[in-house]
Order: structure tokens, then sequence, then C-alpha cells
């Protein structure tokens, strides 16, 4: 009987201290600072194609501390279930000139940014889906701002034709 | 010295226990269950002008278990900072009629709710900031589903011109039997107040 309470107890204190650890995580990771994959290519060359491990820190957005020329985490307002990584250029109220259908005409649409709202674009503005496609995005949607790359991924096809990365 | 350690000792523990109290009521706020204040006149009869306390889960939201009818929780598109509460009234890929300007005329016009987006509006069309004005709304502003009122205020206004604002508590009352509990009370108010002016 003591041996047995005494167990339980030391694995309701283990179980509480790994619980503990994982809500600190989760909260740094909420409201401080988190990593994400970056893949595809519309951010090129600043992320890579294959996929780059970068942080992006919590606070600038939740402070309004962002900036345009800042790289963003943003929920994509196509698929929720998303994150998207992009260029904010322009904050409200801000006069975006951007090119419509760069690969196919050289036209240019200039737009006021509403009210809460920002503008985002990828670097690669030849295969990238971003406001010129969906419009200005709401501030709410803002996630994170990246500040730091901590992986390249680089990719090597092999002779059997796998990549390694 | 063995005093002291033992003091330090059960001051952290604590207030670990303090802070893991806390931790767990933010947890449950913002994965479980929230509580909410809703004033205004752009959900009435729903919701009072002054005021009215209701709790909203997290849960539909995150797993798509929101349906056109239901009442949300909304980060508003235009302030970052500040939340709404409208109806849920058409999903992605849905087509809506709305009334673009109920008070000056009778047009409507209709739209097809794009990808990703959910169309949100007052309960009260004459006096609601929705998006008839703002357009669709992504889904990633859903920040909850309302499903039940925990207070409902009621302000009177004394002899002093102060409000007062007192509550019931009140589970989902229907709108024709809202006054019933709550009249007799407003009967003495209204006396307390006339003796007031009496004096």
């Amino acid at each position: 009987m003591w041996h047995y309470r005494s167990i339980v107890r030391e694995a309701w204190h283990r179980t509480m201290a790994v619980a503990n650890f994982l809500c600190g995580l989760h909260v740094t990771n909420t409201y401080l600072c988190t990593a994400a994959l970056a893949y595809g290519p519309s951010m090129l060359p600043t992320f890579n194609l294959t996929g780059d491990l970068f942080l992006a820190e919590r606070l600038s957005t939740r402070f309004d501390k962002v900036r345009p020329g800042d790289v963003v985490l943003v929920r994509s307002p196509e698929n929720p279930r998303k994150l998207i990584v992009k260029r904010l250029l322009g904050m409200e109220g801000d006069s975006v000139t951007y090119a419509v259908d760069p690969k196919n005409s050289s036209r240019c649409n200039t737009v006021v940014v509403p009210k809460g709202h920002v503008w985002i674009e990828g670097d690669n503005i030849y295969a990238s889906r971003d406001s010129r496609q969906f419009g200005p995005v709401p501030y709410g949607l803002l996630e994170g701002k990246a500040f730091c790359k901590i992986l390249e991924a680089e990719a090597h096809v092999m002779t059997s034709g796998t990549f390694v990365l």
C-alpha cells in the first residue's frame, strides 16, 4: 500500500513536470517565437524552393511593429488551415502599385490599402499567389514576423534518384 | 537557514500552483470556451444594447463545425484589436442576397462568397456594420461560436442620473419571456426612485 502510493505520487509529479514543459513550449510557440518551414517558389530567392526552416516572432504583429519590407507569416485567406510566408508591402492607407500579370503583360495597378488591412506579395512575383490575386489581407490574419533562418535545405539528386535533403 | 529554505520552497510551490491555475484558465479560454460582453445595437434583438455576457466556444470554429445561422465571435477586419459578434449567413460558395441600404432603399445585391471566406451580418441590419460594408470575411478571423447567454444587463437611470446596471442569471431566455422575471425588480426600483423624488 505504501509502495503503491509513493509510485503514484512520483508518476504524478513526473507527468506534471512533462505537462508543464509542454505547456511552456506551447506558450512560447504561440506568444513569443515559433519555427516554421517555408517551401515553394513564391519567395525565391529569399527562401529556397525545397524548404527553409526559419524563426518567426509573435510580438511584432501583436504590438503593431510590422513595417513594409518585413517577411510575415500569414494565415491564408483562401484556406484557413494553411500558413503562408510573404513580404509585407503596404500598411493601411498606403498606395500600392503592383504588376497584375508580370509574365504576360507589363500592366500595373494602383490600389489604396483599406483600414485594418495589409498588402502582401511574394518576392517571386512570377510564381506567387498573394494580394494581387486575393486582395488586401485583414491585419488580424498576421501570425508572426520572420527574422532569422535557422536551417537552409539543400537538395541533391543522388544516382539512385532519391532526394537528399 | 533551515527556516529560510522551507519558506522559499513553500512560496515557490504556492506561486507555481497559482501560475498553473492561471495557465489552465488561459488555455481553457483560448481553446475551449470564453466569455465575452456584447454591446451595441447591431445584434438587436438577440443581444441587448447595453451589454450581454455570453459564452463562446472555440471548438466549432477550429473543426469547421460552424453553419449559417450561428452567432459567431469574429476579429474585426477593420480593426484587428476589436472582436465583433455577428450572425454567420453564408459559407464559401454560397450565394448571399442582402439588403444594401435598408433604411433608404429596398435594393438587394447577390454575391457569391469566395473560397476561404464567410459572410456575416448583424441581426439588426439597420444599425450594423458587417459584410455588407466590408465584404466577406476570411474564415481565419473567426474566433468562436456563441452558444449561451449567462448574464443579461438591464440599465435604469436613477434620479441622480447614474446608470444602475444589474443582471439576472438566465439561460437562453426566449425574447418574448425575457421581461417576466425582472418585472418585479423593475417595479421595486421604480418605486424606490419615486420615493427619492418625493423626499
